[in-house]
């Protein structure tokens, strides 16, 4: 964090000194000036918070959604159409990508995208007639078509995606995030996960962890029912007043232990942990309080409909929470429902059903609500699918469905710096593998920070002697031609 | 001249690219003399860092560990090239390239970059470019230790041998070599298995290879794997080996000190000259409460008990002090705070991680019960080292018949090497790049727990910072390779009924044990087959009985004739017996199995007796399962990857430890462990070498973690990195003095804590004085103790233990957890009550989350050391937890129950239990009104509470309270 620490400017300065005026009264200047020593000057950060920081450079999004979908959405059938893919349909290719199969004895043989396509927008952008919602909003869209990862298999290609490499226990993009910008809003959680209420996806909570960044970083979920945060509610019965006569016990003892401390800043930290978690209750529920909403909105996003009701209200939970100043909000849904390993025509448009609306919705309503301009949506899975049918134990292939691919996936972004109506590079004709202006899973986070306003080689973390970093030691570009 | 040179090429370079002749000129006249000047001080004959030299043209060509350095074909994807431009070569702080120097090299990479040595070279092919193609396309098959077809195509030798259909190639003849026909035809390695066995499919350049080395007659030279020699390291300097902690630790006479009189051991002199440099003093002795306080949760993770308090404070012993540090060091649960620590460092987790289903590792917990007796038992350090980098090689366990206790332990202590992070079950997740991260991980766990550097960077590079060349980190890859084999790998799940074929499980235990184990297992057989005789003659009997009654249904008269017809097998039946034996067949006779059908009594026993079997069953003892890494012999060949790529082979290694540390550069002695040992011996010989008494880092790299543990921060703060990036000591002469003293007692780590716990400068207060701000604000010197917040297991072992709800049962398998519907994972309790944090299943996907909360890392693949963060979820987990407030129920009725009659007496009694102190006047004063206005309030809000309900919810309002109070997380 040298660089980024070493620009800091006097605002925060003051910030963080009227913040220990308040907290530390008789704090001695000396110690006050170690700990911002620490965190401005220091060789190595020490103070895990979630204080605004300085970027590196003048960002253009000062918070992300995104939209993660689980399973590997299909390349070919969504925004690529292939006419060689239609015209070589039902011919046999697995010999040429064996060792690119994971399973060899269901592959069948080309098989072409079960939808029609239509192009939109003054950018003319190829849609899947599965998204008819998304068709009118994609000139605000920049589709990565030339995209590929390293693992075709779900757990490792999910750690890829989310923390730069295939294994676990290394911290997510979103606790990145905020371990670099801190948050805007002190009174929420700064990377915040909506996952589905249907079921954890695959990997479960391990796609938001912080690794071996500071616990403070990693995602906090939200539920869309009951108490959104673990723990944040009481969880057993007692009158409030009572509670609240323990809770002002609590206050006093920690002041008589305070003030037999001088100068012990970690006990000032834990009080004011604890004013936090207090005010956290109030601002949670208000932020998830979808009643606040017209009825008009609500429609927008499909809520009330039954496939799109769920996505839906996560899609405007989101929106509401990056109004909050939330810097980092992830959805995701249940299991893994873009993995159509079979039966992909009524899978594709099952998953359609489900978002479709909803994350136009959210593209809109950032718009006119003018937040799209410093909010970056990211849509996008962990791998793509392969061009030959995957066909089901009975052969039939009316049937099929396509296994992973990790040589080719599509993913887009929308708002916050991004470059709208465009569509950057493309997979060879059967839409096999990325072949033009090709962007691997780190420029795709290179990218990311560098909207944010950080580099993605400045962002670090001291750890066994390595600074690590989201990108490790792959080469990473920033993928200047989708900017704005 | 010069001038006119520059000005003739520029414009050259300007019209088009130069010609080769060109290019090599400008080599000559202008780009050697570049780099001879600015490059030549690391990357010279004798100076070869990154193994390059920079003064010749040949060893240009020649290139460094990445390989080459210069790409005629590409000229500007050159890695010389690469590094200049991107700044990173010369380093920072030597003389840089001027803008016209690059300008220059630039101009000649841009004419084709030739050297004029070219024509000279003539690379020819060898074995060593085919075989790591072979190994690693094939030798899954035909190898160590399948060889489908006969073949084996480790070595040219072997191939030339040939499998069932003759030699695998012939030399000088690609067309008709056997190999290439069947790699050409596709069949080889077969599609449909390359999964499967996690194989890819030869790539065409790797065909090439092949074919272009059959045409030019399959040459082949001697191979000689790169070990130490014991001439001078060309890749290390002698001003490396001076840094500090390269060099052996030496005992430093005892310095003097201002204030001798506060001193109590050669620990206080060292810290005091530090003080006195700076103008402080210790500060004074902290109270006997807060020593008892801090003894408790250094040593055991644990508070005092209030007669345990009482009893020090009351102890007017001049020794008082030491005689609680014997009786803390020899509690068992010494082990399972200390043991923990450890099980950090080796990444200890019960499950698989990677996949979603996290696999549960079934004997994990051996090891951490070997972890945790060994710290108990004061193991000395040096074994415990050993016995987890070589236990399989200390001592024969090959014998089932004959495995002592000892060999038992040692084989248990070889988990430490097999805790990583491990998909590899599956074929899909198990390429030998797969494997490597595997390898990769346990290098790192070993290197940042015993070793205290870092050598990850080492695996695509040459060190930055040390000196450490990529060399090094390949040459201790090759240590763990007879047991940790890519190329020949055990897979971490239990496979078919064989251990040790294909999975790394082991079935050992001590012979008593498994003596134990097999009468267990003939108990239960022989009381099933019991029960199963019981019941097989209960159904004869009830059938006899059942079908007697039946026949004394039948009339009289033909009663008898029935019985007899029924009772003649059927050849023998006259026709009326016959007759007579099938009307009434079904009405008298009984099918003995479907018994249970018609009799409710059998039914009944039968059913019991099933349910007896299985329950029986389920109680046999499970197999004597051991995770164990043993070395198998006959590792295939480590080679250098060139920028870490496994499909990018250098030149083959041989087995050692990092040069630097090894100051004659003596080859590593590997000798078998004991006779008959299938392995190679090359962990014996790093855990041996680890051990010796100039070992410049072992026993500096342990005291400085005990230190680290006892202190708050180590004396080298970065304690897995005593390298040139970590941080210098801050006592230098302390850590030398208790390195060598830690080796002078045997290795004692018990010593090591007496002699930190007895100092005067553990025994003072933590309050912050003035000019401790002013002149150590990080409280680096020590003229205070610092103030700690409870580690997570700490904190969740207090509140089980003043809860009155902790059990102090350990070892064995793991407390199970629940994941609730929300995410909370809560660990299942026993009988109302806990065991320790430590023997909790450790799932690297369901840490439970109070332990999450308050910082307890998940495993990748280790935790060095822990951050203390201070965050809200850590409030809302002690305020609103359900479990939490059913603990503080339980210490509320402890309270109650034992604290004395009045108020007053109870709030001491609760504050002592949580917090050790007892209550000042001011804390006292609070509680109670606090206690009068929640006693009204509960009142008002169920007026039919009994009194003993209601001082129960009252109660319990204050332990929570104090659950939830500074004075309880934090310890002075």
């Amino acid at each position: 964090m040298t660089k980024q620490t070493h620009n800091s400017g006097t605002d925060q300065l003051m910030t963080r000194r009227n913040w220990f005026d308040r907290t530390a009264t008789g704090l001695k200047a000396a110690a006050l000036a170690s700990l911002l020593k620490e965190d401005v000057y220091g060789e190595s950060r020490r103070v895990f918070d979630f204080k605004p920081r300085d970027t590196h450079f003048e960002p253009k999004a000062k918070s992300v959604i995104h939209l993660f979908m689980n399973g590997g959405p299909s390349q070919m059938d969504l925004f690529e159409p292939k006419s060689e893919l239609e015209r070589l349909h039902g011919k046999s290719y697995f010999e040429k990508i064996a060792g690119e199969v994971e399973n060899p004895t269901a592959a069948g043989s080309l098989l072409r995208a079960p939808y029609g396509f239509s192009q939109h927008g003054e950018s003319g952008a190829h849609v899947s007639e599965l998204m008819p919602h998304l068709a009118t909003v994609v000139d605000e869209i920049a589709f990565i078509k030339g995209m590929f990862t390293t693992n075709l298999t779900h757990e490792p290609a999910l750690f890829k995606i989310h923390s730069g490499q295939e294994r676990p226990g290394l911290p997510s993009l979103g606790a990145w995030v905020t371990y670099g910008l801190g948050s805007e809003n002190q009174n929420l959680p700064a990377y915040i996960v909506l996952d589905d209420p249907a079921g954890l996806p695959v990997n479960q909570t391990q796609s938001w962890q912080s690794g071996f960044l500071p616990p403070v970083y990693q995602g906090t979920r939200f539920r869309s029912t009951g108490a959104p945060v673990l723990n944040l509610q009481r969880e057993y019965d007692e009158p409030d007043n009572i509670t609240e006569l323990e809770r002002q016990l609590i206050s006093r003892l920690d002041k008589v232990h305070r003030s037999k401390r001088n100068g012990q800043l970690e006990l000032d930290a834990r009080i004011a942990s604890y004013e936090l978690a207090a005010r956290m209750q109030l601002a949670t529920s208000d932020a998830l309080d979808l009643s606040q909403e017209s009825q008009e909105t609500l429609d927008m996003y499909g809520i009330g409909d039954g496939a799109s009701d769920s996505y839906g209200r996560r899609c405007l939970y989101a929106r509401r929470l990056v109004e909050r100043g939330v810097r980092f909000v992830q959805l995701f849904i249940n299991f893994q429902i873009w993995d159509n390993h079979t039966g992909i025509a009524a899978g594709l448009k099952n998953c359609c059903d489900r978002t479709d609306q909803p994350v136009a919705a959210l593209i809109r309503d950032l718009k006119q609500r003018g937040l799209l301009d410093d909010t970056l949506v990211v849509w996008g899975g962990e791998f793509g699918r392969l061009p030959i049918a995957q066909l089901p134990a009975d052969k039939n292939e009316k049937n099929a469905g396509r296994d992973h691919n990790k040589n080719a996936m599509v993913s887009f972004m929308a708002g916050g710096g991004i470059k709208g109506g465009i569509s950057y590079g493309a997979t060879d004709e059967l839409g096999f593998a990325a072949v033009e202006d090709r962007v691997g899973v780190p420029d795709w986070h290179a990218t990311i920070l560098h909207l944010l306003g950080m580099h993605h080689e400045e962002l670090f973390f001291e750890r066994n002697g390595l600074k690590e970093r989201l990108t490790s030691v792959n080469p990473a570009r920033v993928v200047h031609e989708i900017l704005a | 001249m010069l001038v006119l040179t520059l000005v003739a090429s520029t414009l050259f370079v300007g019209q088009q690219s130069l010609g080769q002749e060109n290019s090599s000129e400008l080599f000559k006249t202008d780009v050697l003399p570049i780099l001879k000047a600015k490059c030549a001080k690391c990357h010279n004959a004798d100076a070869q860092k990154g193994e390059l030299n920079l003064t010749d043209a040949n060893a240009i060509l020649d290139g460094g560990e990445s390989g080459a350095v210069i790409s005629t074909d590409d000229p500007e994807a050159s890695l010389l090239w690469e590094y200049i431009e991107s700044g990173e070569m010369p380093p920072e702080k030597s003389p840089q390239l001027t803008q016209a120097e690059k300008d220059r090299i630039h101009q000649w990479i841009k004419s084709g970059a030739k050297t004029g040595a070219e024509a000279n070279r003539q690379q020819e092919l060898t074995q060593l470019d085919i075989l790591p193609i072979l190994q690693l396309r094939c030798t899954v098959c035909h190898g160590t230790r399948v060889k489908e077809g006969d073949l084996d195509l480790r070595s040219v030798e072997s191939i030339l041998a040939g499998g069932k259909s003759g030699p695998a190639f012939i030399a000088g003849n690609a067309k008709e070599s056997l190999l290439l026909k069947r790699v050409h035809a596709g069949e080889m390695p077969p599609k449909q298995q390359l999964v499967r066995v996690s194989v890819k499919p030869v790539a065409d350049s790797e065909i090439k290879l092949i074919v272009d080395w059959i045409a030019s007659g399959a040459k082949t030279v001697e191979i000689k794997e790169d070990v130490a020699n014991g001439k001078p390291d060309p890749l290390i300097s002698d001003e490396d080996r001076e840094f500090w902690s390269f060099v052996p630790p030496v005992k430093a006479n005892i310095p003097t000190a201002k204030q001798s009189a506060k001193a109590r051991n050669a620990v206080d002199y060292f810290v005091m000259a530090k003080l006195d440099e700076l103008g402080l003093e210790l500060s004074p002795e902290a109270s006997r409460r807060t020593l008892i306080r801090r003894l408790y949760f250094d040593l055991l993770g644990l508070p005092p008990a209030p007669a345990e308090i009482a009893e020090f404070e009351s102890d007017t012993r001049p020794d008082a002090y030491e005689r609680l540090v014997e009786k803390l060091l020899a509690s068992p649960e010494y082990g399972a705070r200390w043991g923990g620590y450890w099980l950090d460092l080796a990444g200890y987790a019960d499950s698989e991680g990677l996949q979603e289903s996290d696999r549960f590792r079934p004997a994990a917990y051996r090891y951490r019960d070997y972890v945790i007796s060994s710290f108990n038992r004061d193991k000395s350090y040096a074994r415990f080292v050993m016995e987890q980098l070589a236990g399989d090689e200390l001592a024969d366990y090959t014998d089932p018949e004959n495995v002592s206790q000892q060999v038992y332990e040692n084989v248990i202590a070889t988990g430490f090497m097999r805790m990583t992070i491990d998909g590899t079950f599956a074929g899909i997740t198990g390429f030998v790049p797969d494997r490597l991260v595997v390898v990769g991980d346990l290098l790192q766990v070993y290197t940042s727990s015993m070793l205290g550097l870092t050598m990850k960077c080492a695996k695509c590079h040459t060190h930055k910072f040390d000196p450490i060349p990529q060399r090094d980190y390949y040459r201790l890859a090759a240590i763990f390779k007879g047991a940790l084999d890519e190329n020949d790998w055990l897979i971490p799940i239990r496979e078919g009924s064989e251990p040790g074929q294909r999975d790394r499980f082991m079935t050992l235990a001590p012979t008593e044990e498994r003596r134990a184990w097999q009468a267990e297992h003939d108990r239960i057989d022989s009381e099933i087959s019991k029960l199963e005789s019981d019941l097989e003659s209960l159904r004869q009997a009830t059938t006899n009985r059942l079908e007697k009654e039946r026949l004394e249904r039948l009339p009289e008269t033909i009663r008898g004739d029935v019985a007899t017809a029924l009772a003649t097998v059927d050849e023998k039946r006259s026709e009326i017996q016959k007759y007579l034996a099938e009307k009434f067949a079904d009405t008298i006779t009984l099918d003995p199995a479907k018994l249970a059908e018609v009799d409710e009594d059998f039914k009944k026993a039968e059913e019991s007796t099933t349910n007896q079997i299985k329950s029986l069953n389920n109680s046999r003892p499970e197999e004597l399962l051991v995770r164990a890494l043993w070395d198998r012999g006959a590792p295939s060949p480590t080679y250098i990857l060139k920028r870490g790529d496994y499909l990018t082979p250098g030149r083959p290694v041989g087995p050692g430890v990092p040069s630097i540390l090894v100051p004659d550069n003596r080859p590593l002695k590997v000798q078998p462990g004991f006779e008959g040992s299938p392995g190679t011996g090359r962990r014996l010989a790093l855990a041996k070498w680890m051990v010796e008494e100039d070992h410049p880092l072992t026993a500096r790299v342990m005291v400085n973690r005990i230190w680290r543990y006892h202190f708050g921060q180590g004396i080298v703060r970065t304690l897995d990195d005593f390298g040139i990036a970590g941080a210098r000591p801050t006592h230098q002469e302390l850590l030398d003095w208790l390195a060598v003293e830690f080796m002078e007692h045997g290795w004692s780590i018990k010593h090591m804590h007496r002699l930190m716990l007895l100092s005067a400068t553990y025994r003072q207060q933590s309050l912050i004085r003035d000019e401790h701000l002013d002149k150590d604000p990080e409280n680096l010197y020590l003229a205070r103790m610092s103030i700690r917040r409870l580690d997570a297991e700490s904190l969740r072992d207090s509140l089980l233990s003043v809860s009155g709800l902790l059990k102090k049962e350990p070892f064995g398998k793991p407390d199970t957890v629940t994941r609730r519907e929300d995410g909370l994972v809560t660990s299942n309790g026993q009988n109302g009550g806990w065991r320790r944090s430590i023997f909790v299943m450790k799932r690297r996907t369901e840490i439970p989350t109070i332990l999450a909360n308050f910082d307890r890392p998940r495993m990748s693949p280790n935790c060095i050391d822990r951050v203390t963060s201070t965050v809200a979820p850590q409030a809302l987990q002690l305020l609103n937890n359900a479990q939490v407030k059913s603990w503080a129920e339980s210490f509320a009725a402890r309270v109650i129950s034992e604290g004395g009659n009045t108020d007053a007496q109870r709030i001491s009694y609760a504050y002592v239990l949580a917090t050790s102190y007892q209550p000042v006047e001011s804390e006292l004063e609070i509680t109670q009104q606090a206690i009068d206005k929640l006693r009204v309030a509960w009142k008002t809000d169920s007026p039919d509470m009994n009194d003993e309900e209601l001082t129960a919810k009252v109660y319990t309002n204050l332990c929570h309270a104090l659950f939830n109070s500074a004075s309880f997380v934090y310890v002075d």
